[in-house]
């Protein structure tokens, strides 16, 4: 009897673990994650999210993303101008944009992972200040040069965002938690430059000067990192004078200057081995992270190469001798024997890197790039010694470039227009594929006028599109992408562009 | 018996926790999607389709359109009906007859998806049910850029995705052409001349009338506006066919004045962004092409260079050409330009002189260089089948240099096709041109447009016997000539054979391998000298500075 009292218990027993499965019913927290009632105790926790905001930038696409952070900065700046050309691997979506017929499902469009990296500054930005109360160590002024960092970046991503898609929404809120998510409408791009102006005035005096190490200056927001920036967005929204005086503040620091200009020895101080004595400021790529651009440069359905007039007409090749040649085109931003897009992939003038060596960084600002804006800032004033001074910059770029006298447009000295776009031109042969040549052909076009984005379209589109293309053109919002039609359907709030209704 | 009573109450409380551990209902899905179809969702808009929904109605295809179907649907809306209407003096939908419905419909739908990321300067790439193109452009009013399909109505919301196709809003109701080419012609004053002239040459009679499929009966006529004429020295039709009509009989279809007409109208249907896609289009002149090149935006027809001399291209009137007829399209062109009877001239083609080559400053006429193949055949030109092209500089060619070809050696394939530079039609003697190298022997069988030149195969090994200019003559007559400054048994011309093009272009060269494997093939130029002509000079200099010496 007691025997068969056993067998039932254990039967009971087999049965019970039937009914409950493996999961423990008690326990909220995750056993693989750190939620945030245990983070933001210490300035270490502080110090991660500060860096995790920069990593976001790396990451791989997640989740329905089709593009990486880096790789949207890319086709954003490149796709719709004019040095690009298709390949066999050219996506539809990208033949799309070239074409000037975006529509809004094009992925290219879907700015996510830009406001991942936006609410990533937003969480430390509303975070980090409490920490203080519950961490001794923590001085004021490292908590201050952390938001500072946040700050910049967010007015970085926010800056991508206005040039390309003009009135986005303006978040400057954390969302942390699905009770969160609260839907909002467009700001005005006004609106949108003014926050970004202000987020960067309040972080300049808090930022760090430097972190004490060479590869962390350039791979994080230094107060330079903000004047750099500072430049490029008073030059965007029209303000000539500010933009010299951000500009002056990074020439005056002397903590930058231009890489000696020699042949091979250029390509590899730059973008070979990374953070050089030029650069500012670096999205750093490494062994364990690599970029997105080998499959997009490098491999053979690649999907892109440089445009026939890369070489042919913004470079230009000198037959006279081997060496002479412009230090910026045949093996630094384009292997020419085979339109190789080479400045992220090449590892010297023949060779390709290997796979596991793709590392380049992507370089957001650097030293020539805040001279040739100052040079640019300085044709709009044009007072005095202005249009000399911005002729001084270019030619002192194209020396060391070694640029050949046939892409000397030797301006009028006194035509601040022709200076200027001799600027324009000279700042395509210096940020070949850096993902600038589309936003500064805009901030040219509506400047002076459109007619810049009519030609540019008529040499990028197939033939039999190219009167509708620059039709296109007469209407501003066209030279914006559309809303991403997800974002449509879940923000009742937004609005499509009107081209695109 | 007790024990085994416990054994089924112990059985089945495992049976039943079993199955309460896996009690999930399934939902089974009957429809395929839920999207709507296209005459489904006009239906549920009423407020801005309810005129079209009737018209559906009335015509009877509401079924179809609710069916399995890849439709494109330009849907006018209840504004656009309105408009309609009052412009027709009607004052509903229930006046129009079903055929006049049926037809409406027709011409608003095709049998593809299109979407607005498809659509040109031109046709779209599918025709209406009604059996002509619509067209789509640009119209920019206010500063905002839309769509003008057909150049009647604006695209107000694009690409609405349905289950069975796309709906496009347009604005108006799309009307199509009621005229024929001839008729477009014939009722434009500004073309008076020109249509007389196709009256007269009976080419008026072909042009009026309807496509017999989708595939033939289509035309594009570029007709020569008066302005133009009268800016070549026609003021009128009677002085312009005093000066074409040579046989006094127009409908002769050897008359200049009938060549003329024919050689400004192409057998297809070509709107302009279809015409700046290619360089070249067929007349219906028998065996003469149109050019064509876009210059500053502008189309130009035959801006070509002919033996070094420019000629410039007469413009087409952009905004005044693509009238879309019922059997064609019409261009205006703002200038004359005649059939030209152009007669043959030499070509000295230096094969290692592209653009690809030219670009590499390090290597042209300074180092050697070799074009791999899986670069994605990176030479427009030139396509080979596998293996490498190899450049070679400081060498004995003509400029420093020539290219090597690798048959069947260092994995070469067995054939190279070159697109040769322009020639005009006529008979042509062929001239291989190569530096001879090494010994062993490759047999190569030469063609142009495919038809295989039958002369002599080429033999890259072998030596021109002598280069004594007396025996110069002797030479030609065996085929071989001597074509390098200074003259070497190893720079060997051979004839390969005589070639006639029919129309003038760019032609197709192409060389097969017939036997061997040696990569020592050198091939520097080759010669197209017309028959009549002198064929052992100019010749070539060796020195690097394009030295061309004539006798």
């Amino acid at each position: 009897m007691l025997h068969k009292r056993l067998i039932y218990i254990l039967l009971l027993i087999t049965a019970t673990g039937f009914l409950g499965s493996c999961k423990k019913w008690m326990d909220l927290k995750p056993n693989d994650g750190i939620i945030k009632e245990d983070f933001w105790k210490t300035k270490e926790d502080v110090q991660a999210a500060v860096v995790g905001c920069y990593a976001s930038l790396l990451g791989t696409p997640s989740g329905s993303e089709t593009h990486s952070a880096a790789e949207l900065f890319f086709l954003w700046g490149e796709l719709r101008a004019d040095m690009l050309a298709t390949f066999l691997g050219t996506r539809d979506n990208e033949f799309e944009v070239i074409n000037v017929n975006t529509t809004a499902a094009n992925t290219i469009t879907n700015w996510r992972p830009i406001y991942r990296t936006i609410n990533y500054c937003n969480t430390v930005l509303e975070f980090a200040p409490n920490v203080r109360n519950l961490d001794n160590t923590l001085t004021q002024q490292q908590l201050d040069a952390w938001l500072a960092e946040a700050k910049t970046l967010r007015a970085l991503m926010y800056f991508y965002l206005v040039r390309s898609f003009k009135e986005v929404p303006l978040k400057l809120k954390a969302t942390t938690s699905d009770n969160e998510i609260v839907t909002i409408a467009k700001s005005t791009e006004e609106d949108i430059i003014k926050q970004i102006l202000n987020d960067l005035e309040e972080a300049e005096s808090k930022a760090v000067v430097t972190y004490g190490n060479n590869v962390t200056d350039r791979g994080r927001i230094t107060k330079f990192t903000i004047n750099a920036l500072q430049a490029d967005v008073l030059l965007w929204s029209g303000k000539p004078d500010e933009a010299i005086i951000a500009a002056d503040k990074v020439i005056d620091s002397r903590r930058y200057g231009l890489v000696q200009g020699s042949l091979g020895g250029w390509f590899n101080s730059l973008y070979v081995v990374g953070n050089s004595a030029e650069s500012i400021f670096e999205l750093q790529f490494n062994v364990q992270k690599l970029n997105p651009f080998y499959s997009m440069f490098a491999v053979g359905n690649k999907r892109f190469v440089a445009a026939q007039k890369v070489m042919d007409a913004v470079y230009t090749t000198d037959a006279s001798s081997d060496t002479t040649r412009d230090i910026r085109g045949d093996g630094a931003s384009v292997q020419a024997a085979t339109s190789t897009i080479w400045k992220y992939v090449g590892r010297n003038y023949d060779d390709l890197r290997a796979i596991d060596e793709s590392y380049a960084n992507w370089i957001f600002y650097r030293y020539a790039d805040v001279l040739l804006m100052k040079a640019e800032a300085l044709t709009l004033r044009a007072n005095g010694n202005d249009l000399q001074n911005a002729l001084e910059i270019v030619y002192n770029i194209r020396s060391r470039a070694r640029a050949l006298p046939a892409t000397d447009e030797a301006p009028p000295p006194g035509d601040p227009y022709a200076i200027s776009m001799f600027i324009l031109n000279e700042r395509s042969r210096e940020f070949m594929f850096e993902g600038k040549r589309w936003y500064d052909l805009l901030r040219y076009a509506r400047r002076n006028n459109v007619d810049i984005l009519k030609d540019l379209v008529s040499t990028t589109v197939p033939a039999n599109m190219v009167v509708s293309a620059q039709a296109k053109m007469d209407d501003p919002y066209s030279h914006f992408f559309p809303i991403y039609e997800y974002e449509i359907q879940t923000n009742k709030q937004l609005i499509q562009n009107p081209f695109y209704r | 018996m007790k024990r085994f009573t416990s054994f089924y109450v112990a059985a089945l409380l495992l049976t039943v926790a079993f199955f309460t551990s896996n009690c999930k209902k399934a939902n089974i899905v009957s429809a395929t999607t839920d999207d709507v179809n296209i005459y489904d969702y006009l239906k549920q808009n009423g407020d801005q389709f309810s005129s079209l929904v009737k018209v559906i109605d009335k015509a009877g295809y509401n079924a179809f359109l609710n069916a399995y179907g890849t439709y494109t649907f330009f849907a006018p809306t209840n504004d656009a009906f309105s408009k309609y209407l009052s412009a027709n003096g009607k004052s509903g939908v229930e006046q129009l007859t079903d055929a006049e419905t049926k037809d409406i419909l027709k011409f608003h739908l095709l049998e593809e998806e299109v979407i607005s990321s498809a659509f040109t300067d031109g046709k779209l790439p599918a025709i209406t049910m009604y059996g002509q193109y619509l067209t789509t452009g640009i119209e920019n009013t206010d500063g905002a850029s839309l769509y003008k399909i057909n150049r009647q109505a604006l695209l107000e919301t694009p690409n609405l995705k349905m289950g069975n196709g796309i709906i496009q809003v347009v604005d108006n109701v799309l009307q199509p052409s009621k005229q024929t080419v001839a008729q477009i012609v014939e009722a434009n004053p500004d073309l008076s001349i020109f249509a007389q002239a196709m009256k007269e040459t009976g080419w008026y009679a072909k042009l009026n009338a309807l496509p017999a499929s989708l595939t033939s009966g289509w035309y594009t006529v570029i007709a020569e506006s008066n302005e133009a004429l009268k800016d070549a020295g026609f003021d009128n039709y009677a002085q312009f066919k005093a000066r074409y009509n040579d046989t006094g009989d127009p409908t002769k279809l050897t008359d200049s004045l009938n060549l003329f007409v024919a050689y400004h109208i192409l057998p297809d249907i070509k709107y302009l962004a279809d015409v700046v896609m290619a360089g070249s289009h067929q007349t219906m002149a028998p065996l003469e092409v149109i050019t064509n090149k876009v210059v500053n935006k502008e189309v130009l027809i035959n801006d070509d260079n002919f033996n070094g001399v420019h000629e410039p291209g007469a413009r087409v009137e952009r905004l005044a050409s693509d009238l879309s007829a019922t059997n064609g399209v019409v261009h205006i062109a703002a200038a004359h330009f005649p059939m030209k009877q152009r007669s043959p001239f030499p070509v000295y083609w230096d094969v290692a002189m592209f653009p690809e080559l030219m670009r590499l400053s390090n290597f042209y006429k300074k180092a050697e260089y070799y074009f791999q193949y899986g670069d994605g055949n990176a030479i427009q030109d030139i396509k080979w089948e596998k293996g490498p092209l190899r450049y070679q500089a400081n060498k004995a060619g003509f400029n420093k240099d020539y290219l090597q070809l690798f048959f069947n050696a260092s994995n070469g394939g067995s054939w190279y096709e070159f697109k040769t530079p322009l020639l005009v039609k006529g008979r042509y003697k062929v001239w291989i041109c190569y530096r001879q190298e090494g010994s062993c022997t490759n047999l190569v069988q030469v063609s142009m447009n495919g038809t295989p030149l039958t002369s002599a195969l080429i033999q890259f090994s072998v030596k021109n016997a002598t280069v004594d200019i007396p025996r110069d003559a002797a030479q030609e007559a065996l085929g071989w000539k001597s074509y390098q400054i200074p003259a070497a048994g190893s720079g060997a011309g051979r004839m390969v054979g005589i070639v006639d093009i029919a129309t003038t272009g760019r032609q197709t060269l192409r060389l097969d391998l017939v036997s061997g494997t040696c990569s020592t093939n050198n091939l520097d130029m080759v010669h197209f000298i017309p028959v009549s002509m002198e064929q052992l000079w100019p010749r070539f200099g060796t020195t690097g500075d394009g030295q061309i010496i004539y006798q």
